[in-house]
């Protein structure tokens, strides 16, 4: 009869646990989520409709501060953009694939400062090209997000050279 | 009668407080085991090809470098941020040492290596380059690709996590 107690008990805790963790999210959980939605609007399945793919245009710039800074190996690459200017570089990017998959691993989240969130993550692309090459690459990620407005957006990445040639 | 009774107990055995923290141990053993020491991991890609193929599956022994630091030919897993995504790639050079391809013969410190791992023709070129303190240089074994479409180069030893299991 014991037993039956503290399980039920035990599942008791669970769930309110898991219920405060759900509804007062923290600001950890806030910058995952910025990710998540990252995640899901460059990734693309085969066969993406036009209305998908101009909703997941929007929700991108949502997500980038006015000035985003991209550090890259590549020079050409390196800059500074604006929402509009990535989310058009994300549209042409994803008409040359028929499937595209962005993944984020091992997520470190850090607050320097207050307002200031430090990712340390990994990132994998993976995708079709629309003349059928496969493409699977993956790269080491530094990102600083600003909390703006209460939302936290992405105001700086760098991607860290992990295999120096 | 008494083996159908012992059958029993095995497969539905009483949920007793003793039952219930042996359970939980064995659980919680096998988490940090898995979780942290031995990890099991899926291997994708074709950069290790033939010594590991593209699928298999293997496990990440990560106490090998606690008391000894990896050394020449040694497969090694390097880390990206964290233990969920890593490469599988061989060290073929070690700090201070200087790497070079020539018409797809790795050179170190000048000298050729032999590297019978290397089962596929490769006819990469690399101008000499010194390895920095505190790193190693991995390659993979297939090399049977341009050497910009291969993930190679020096890496620091902090980011060697383990080595895999066989």
């Amino acid at each position: 009869m014991k037993i039956k107690y503290w399980i039920i008990a035990i599942l008791a805790v669970g769930i309110g646990v898991w219920a405060a963790v759900y509804l007062f999210p923290s600001e950890e959980r806030k910058v995952k989520k910025q990710f998540h939605l990252l995640s899901e609007c460059v990734s693309k399945d085969s066969g993406e409709n036009t209305f998908t793919m101009a909703n997941k245009t929007l929700n991108l710039r949502s997500l980038f501060a006015e000035k985003f800074e991209l550090k890259a190996e590549i020079e050409s690459m390196s800059g500074s953009y604006s929402p509009e200017e990535i989310s058009s570089y994300v549209t042409h990017g994803r008409s040359m694939f028929s499937y595209l998959s962005l993944s984020f691993y091992d997520l470190g989240i850090s607050f320097p400062e207050r307002g200031l969130a430090k990712v340390t993550l990994t990132a994998r692309l993976k995708g079709r090209s629309t003349t059928g090459e496969n493409f699977d690459e993956t790269h080491e990620l530094e990102c600083i997000l600003k909390k703006i407005e209460k939302k936290w957006l992405f105001s700086h990445a760098e991607i860290v050279e992990v295999l120096k040639k | 009668m008494i083996l159908n009774k012992r059958i029993r107990q095995f497969f539905f055995p009483r949920l007793t407080p003793k039952f219930l923290i042996r359970v939980l141990l064995v659980a919680l053993c096998a988490y940090l085991f898995f979780g942290y020491i031995c990890i099991p991991l899926r291997i994708k890609g074709y950069s290790m090809e033939p010594t590991y193929h593209n699928g298999s599956y293997n496990f990440l022994w990560k106490l090998h470098y606690i008391i000894s630091e990896p050394k020449r030919q040694d497969v090694v897993a390097v880390r990206f941020a964290g233990n969920r995504v890593m490469l599988l790639k061989r060290v073929v050079a070690l700090e201070n040492e200087t790497v070079e391809f020539r018409i797809g013969k790795l050179f170190v410190d000048g000298k050729e290596m032999e590297e019978s791992y290397v089962r596929y023709p490769c006819n990469w070129n690399l101008p000499p380059r010194q390895v920095e303190k505190d790193c190693v240089y991995v390659v993979g074994d297939n090399r049977n690709m341009p050497i910009e479409n291969h993930h190679f180069g020096q890496a620091s030893m902090k980011r060697i996590v383990g080595v895999p299991l066989w």
